[in-house]
């Protein structure tokens, strides 16, 4: 199980109710899986080897837009072939930079005022994304959340295989992993919130006692409207007056 | 007894308008012979058959409306009460805010020019007339949901959207910490906090329009313009249980404490205060025929009544609401004071009084109410259970003074279908109030003090309160409040015409199919000489009870 648990240096933390689960693309910003794809693949080390690569996503694009219609599993799959081969080392190396230079500033701001807000009244925050480890790790640390769940390559002699452990952080298996966590802590699903933007994360959402849609895809807005769920818009624009004075208590 | 029909045609309509005591005619008593009654039922209207020796409290007709309003309003400027004319007040240099009733008021929100815009425009010439140009116009939404661009750009009129939207023309946001600032403590101990905007301003003017005699007053700025931080004091069950009733601002304890959290707000800011009356002009041009007494229906309002109910019947649930909503009421306007917060308050509500009050002898074992498809807090939305308690328990019940229409531990009949549908965007923490913690108690008091604190603080319902249109998290609470004094003082809540029992059950109502099937129900409990009095809405009335 992907968690990554460190110590708070928090003065006086808030005791904890509950846990608020966020989907990271399309959620937290409008990066996708694509987007952390070509970073990589065009930040390689050689040339030639970035050529390569690319060729390969590229060739890979026409697979990637059927698995995206058909199965979250599937694309999942599809889209981590394209690291195969590439070191480790080299991939947390290029994750930490992915996030500081692209995922850090296309982060949207009320995302972050909501789970600052949500920790401060005792949900503790938990990412759980289909994006690799070695990219939800560096944004977890930066953000101050302790646990994530993302998935994770098999890695060989130090080099990517291309392909996922298990559990493929998708569909069904990503609200397993949110029931296996809540579980191990004693928090019950039902004082869980859980953000999230596509029709994929519905059984996610529909596991936990507060699903809230967020900048929902058609599909997910529908399904929302009908279980009265919270529809919520993420967006970097400023709507209301001094907005960007706003001093979260 | 029954009475005839026949003397209502000897009234004088001039009569009805001026004196109150002229009124006693517009509570007619039902013989076999009378037609049967409107009664609102929420997207909807029943027209049903009441019991022989039925009391009907109709509103009284509209007052006469202001002939020129502008030039009304240009007096009022130059001649306040208990405050120097604004021109007086105004210099080049000073800091002026400018803030304004919400979509709640009027209901149905009225045709253009709205009232507010033809304030907004004279007191915006004045302050030009006088060189000020740091001004600013905030919507004094308080927790009730941002309104849209388009609902202020009707509101506020195209010259003043145009000139100020949107950096200096906002709705106000109550969990925008940086922009509140707290003024002191009433002598209770009671923080009153404001926007901070209004409490730095050198002059903050208020422009208000009283639907009912509970709008205006102190209600306005230091409700208007504060966060919840404040409306705990008054918007709390043990408040609202107190006041006999909201519509009697004497007394009412929610005004008692909004006054007393006004009056600091007036010892640190200055504020000129505009109320102004409208009239109980609720539906005029095809639909006039819902203000008349039934037995008066000529065959051409039979025919228009036809029609309506056909046509609602035959739209779609969606398309009935949206055009329900587009509704426009003909309001005219009946007074404009301006000046100081209770000077200007007093002359408004004798003119609000004139209007609705009605005289009426003792009170009722049963009272029939239909709750309509529009409340305060679902203007272009969905009237959800919750409103429909607000409306039926909270305003409709306490249309009165002295005495409520309904005798203690009598039983009130609410004719509403009551589905279990929510605007998920204009009211997500209701759903969660209503699925969540009206399923545990409806016991007030209890609610407040095991949910409120976590609704007001949700961040999920406060993000969509500040970026979308959400009512604030704590607002069902308020909402359910208000059902406060009706719960203590009716023995039983009858929903006549109620779709989904459930619902009702979840009040703490019973379900009845039909208003026959409740009138039965209540009989059966009160005997079949209990008395039953039904409060013929719309428009408005106010019943004062001998």
């Amino acid at each position: 199980m992907s968690v990554q648990q460190r110590s708070h240096s928090r003065k006086s933390p808030p005791v904890i109710r509950g846990a608020a689960f966020y989907d990271l693309d399309g959620t937290l910003t409008d990066l996708n899986l694509l987007h952390a794809a070509l970073f990589f693949v065009t930040n390689l080390a050689q040339w030639g080897g970035r050529l390569n690569y690319l060729l390969g996503l590229i060739g890979r694009l026409p697979r990637i837009a059927m698995a995206e219609l058909r199965d979250r599993h599937l694309l999942n799959v599809t889209m981590f072939e394209s690291f195969k081969g590439i070191s480790r080392d080299r991939l947390e190396l290029l994750g930490e930079e992915y996030c500081d230079r692209s995922l850090m500033p296309r982060l949207y701001p009320q995302a972050i005022e909501m789970i600052e807000r949500n920790r401060q009244v005792g949900l503790e925050p938990v990412l759980v994304s289909g994006s690799p480890d070695f990219v939800v790790g560096p944004l977890a640390r930066r953000l101050n959340i302790a646990s994530f769940g993302a998935n994770r390559l098999l890695y060989f002699r130090n080099l990517a295989t291309g392909r996922l452990r298990e559990p493929v952080m998708a569909g069904h298996e990503k609200t397993a992993w949110c029931a296996d966590y809540a579980a191990e802590r004693g928090i019950e699903l039902s004082a869980c919130w859980g953000y999230a933007d596509s029709h994929y994360d519905l059984p996610f959402l529909t596991a936990l006692g507060h699903p809230v849609a967020v900048n929902p895809d058609r599909r997910l807005e529908a399904s929302a409207r009908s279980r009265q769920w919270p529809i919520v818009r993420f967006s970097r624009a400023a709507l209301n007056h001094n907005q960007d004075e706003e001093v979260p208590a | 007894m029954a009475r005839p029909e026949a003397k209502l045609k000897e009234l004088k309509p001039a009569e009805l308008k001026r004196d109150i005591g002229a009124r006693r005619d517009l509570v007619v008593t039902l013989n076999r012979r009378s037609e049967s009654r409107l009664i609102a039922y929420g997207d909807d209207f029943l027209f049903e058959k009441l019991p022989a020796g039925t009391r009907v409290i109709y509103p009284p007709p509209p007052l006469d409306a202001i002939p020129d309003p502008d030039v009304a309003i240009r007096y009022a400027l130059l001649h306040p009460e208990n405050a120097d004319p604004l021109f007086a007040q105004l210099n080049p240099n000073m800091r002026v805010t400018i803030a304004i009733d919400d979509i709640s008021l009027p209901l149905p929100p009225m045709q253009r020019p709205d009232i507010r815009e033809r304030l907004l425009n004279s007191v915006l010439q004045t302050l030009a007339d006088y060189g000020v140009d740091d001004v600013h116009l905030i919507i004094a939404t308080s927790l009730h949901r941002r309104m849209t661009e388009a609902e202020i750009r009707r509101m506020v009129g195209e010259r003043a959207f145009r000139a100020f939207w949107p950096e200096r023309l906002y709705n106000f946001d109550a969990e925008n910490r940086a922009e509140l600032a707290m003024l002191g403590k009433t002598d209770h101990g009671e923080e009153v906090w404001l926007s901070k905007r209004a409490a730095e301003s050198d002059l903050v003017v208020y422009l208000n329009i009283n639907l009912v005699p509970m709008d205006g007053g102190h209600k306005s700025v230091a409700v208007g313009l504060a966060p919840y931080q404040s409306l705990r004091y008054h918007h709390n069950a043990a408040t609202l249980r107190d006041s006999h009733s909201y519509m009697d601002p004497t007394r009412s304890a929610l005004h008692r404490v909004a006054d007393r959290m006004g009056r600091v707000v007036n010892r640190n800011v200055n504020v000129f205060t505009l109320e102004t009356a409208v009239n109980n002009r609720m539906y005029g041009g095809l639909l006039d025929f819902l203000h008349k007494n039934e037995d008066r229906f000529s065959d051409w309002d039979r025919t228009r009544l036809k029609g309506f109910k056909w046509t609602l019947r035959n739209l779609s649930d969606d398309l009935r609401r949206q055009v329900l909503h587009r509704y426009a009421a003909p309001y005219g306007m009946t007074g404009v004071w301006a000046g100081e917060t209770e000077a200007v308050h007093k002359k408004a509500l004798e003119r609000v009084f004139q209007q609705y009050a009605v005289p009426v002898t003792g009170q009722a074992d049963i009272l029939i109410v239909g709750v309509p498809y529009i409340s305060p807090y679902n203007v272009n939305s969905i009237m959800n259970p919750i409103l429909v308690q607000c409306t039926g328990l909270g305003y409709l019940f306490n249309m009165y003074r002295n005495k409520p229409l309904l005798r203690a531990g009598g039983t009130m009949i609410i004719c509403h279908p009551l589905r279990d549908e929510f605007h998920p965007e204009h009211h997500p923490s209701y759903i969660e109030f209503f699925h969540r913690c009206l399923a545990e108690t409806t016991e007030g008091a209890v609610l407040e003090k095991n949910f409120e604190a976590e609704f007001a603080r949700n961040p999920t319902y406060i993000h969509m309160y500040r970026y979308g249109h959400a009512y604030h998290g704590v607002h069902p609470f308020y909402m359910w409040y208000w059902g406060e004094p009706a719960r203590q003082h009716v023995g039983r809540v009858i929903d006549a015409g109620c779709e989904d029992p459930a619902v009702a059950a979840r009040l703490g109502w019973d379900a009845a199919d039909s208003l026959d099937e409740a009138i039965a129900m209540a009989t059966s409990d009160l005997g079949r000489s209990a008395s039953i009095t039904y409060l013929h809405l719309p428009p408005l009335v106010i019943a004062d009870v001998e």
